[in-house]
């Protein structure tokens, strides 16, 4: 079903043979609580087999003695958060810093939401927006659980929405077709042309807000958990060519390849160097996308 | 939502629990309807906004302090602290009363062990009362 991409992933033996098998767990310790060596010595108590990523705040958990990484009272004290690292990359890409602003667009259930207060340390502001209440729910309860008070949760249409301020940085983790993700949720169906054609529509008026709401001089990170160029080098192109972006390059000490060059007649080589592409089979994760943009 | 700026209720916290002012200016507090939420934020909340930082205090009929609060500022409290035994915790985190524990002290108490806090507690009688919520009482299967 990923036969389409056979032309623009590398290895794409090893990416069907990693797509194939359930991911491994990731977590973060949230350092808003408690210091990293306390509760990875607390885990390994407790019989948890972790391994840290090089010099990141980012475990892998190679053995448990509980079904799901969840089940322990470390957790429900918001002790750390249950988060695939590239599923991180685009909050410590963003790099937010104490006191500054930052709006996370579509920011439930949390994960990028409560990492990046944990790197603000809790002082600044984030404004956390989604759409449903259900999704609301759950970003609630994971701010409450992890102790962060550096955050106002609002509900609405992030395409339209007046978020009432210019802001340092944005984060738009932008609904997409989920194709990285499915490796978490084997029944997610392969999305078609019409999905990826909507989404990408949608992305775009996404990010056309976001630069309504980016200070002059702010830094934009754009992420998706798809492969499809559609949802990901063409709207950065777009925010390049219609809203005068400066695009960055993305650096991140994280196993990936750069962004695809050229995709059912179109040309995104004034893009593709800068931006990362995260494989499932390059670290054993999900799929991201990710771009660093400017506002001129 | 209307979000009214409401530092008095640092007192609470400072009077009832003996927090610091140095931990709790980090904190502003602002009032809604029934609830009370401590924001470290500096953008002053919008109308839209449906929560602002942490709910810190339930203020229907009395004041109620909250276990995600108490659970971020509760290691620093000096006054109405109770320290249980990791079995007794585990019992008050399940939403057992527990009796012969709260001694002298009457009202809303810091429940802690030695490592963690644990969450809100009332004493009451002499009775200790969780006042844990559901969602963060631990199942069976966990560790």
């Amino acid at each position: 079903m990923f036969e389409k991409y056979s032309g623009i992933i590398p290895d794409f033996e090893s990416f069907l043979k990693a797509v194939a098998t359930p991911q491994p767990y990731w977590f973060r310790v949230n350092t808003l609580k408690i210091g990293e060596m306390e509760l990875v010595s607390r885990l390994s108590d407790k019989g948890f087999i972790i391994e840290r990523f090089r010099n990141l705040n980012a475990y892998k958990i190679e053995s448990m003695p509980v079904k799901h990484p969840g089940a322990t009272l470390e957790h429900s004290f918001g002790y750390y958060y249950v988060q695939d690292i590239s599923s991180m990359v685009p909050a410590f890409v963003l790099d937010p810093k104490p006191g500054e602003t930052v709006l996370d667009m579509a920011a439930a259930p949390g994960s990028k939401t409560t990492l990046m207060a944990a790197l603000m340390k809790n002082e600044g502001s984030i404004v956390a927006n989604d759409t449903r209440a259900s999704r609301l729910r759950a970003l609630g309860s994971n701010v409450e659980r992890l102790g962060v008070t550096n955050v106002m949760i609002t509900k609405g249409d992030a395409r339209t929405m007046n978020f009432k301020n210019q802001y340092d940085k944005i984060l738009l983790d932008a609904p997409c077709t989920g194709e990285g993700v499915i490796r978490k949720n084997p029944k997610h169906g392969m999305p078609g042309d019409r999905e990826h054609r909507y989404f990408s529509q949608l992305q775009k008026s996404l990010i056309k807000n976001a630069w309504n709401h980016l200070d002059t001089g702010g830094k934009l990170v754009y992420s998706t958990c798809t492969f499809n160029p559609l949802e990901n080098e063409e709207v950065v192109q777009y925010a390049v060519s219609k809203l005068k972006m400066d695009i960055l390059p993305v650096e991140f000490p994280v196993p990936h390849v750069r962004g695809v060059s050229f995709w059912e007649g179109k040309d995104y080589t004034d893009i593709s160097n800068f931006v990362m592409r995260i494989y499932p089979h390059l670290l054993n994760t999900g799929g991201m996308f990710i771009a660093v943009l400017e506002k001129r | 939502m209307q979000y009214l700026k409401k530092d008095d209720y640092r007192n609470y916290f400072r009077d009832v629990f003996g927090i610091s002012e140095d931990i709790l200016k980090n904190y502003h507090f602002y009032e809604t309807r029934s609830s009370v939420w401590a924001y470290s934020g500096d953008i002053a909340p919008i109308s839209e906004a449906e929560v602002v930082g942490v709910r810190a205090l339930r203020v229907r009929n009395i004041i109620k302090p909250t276990t995600s609060f108490l659970r971020i500022i509760g290691k620093y409290a000096t006054k109405n602290v109770i320290f249980v035994d990791e079995d007794q915790g585990m019992r008050f985190l399940s939403g057992e009363s527990l009796s012969e524990i709260c001694q002298s002290l009457k009202g809303y108490v810091v429940v802690r062990t030695a490592s963690d806090v644990l969450g809100c507690g009332l004493c009451r009688d002499g009775i200790l009362i969780s006042q844990v919520p559901k969602k963060y009482r631990p199942d069976s299967t966990w560790l």
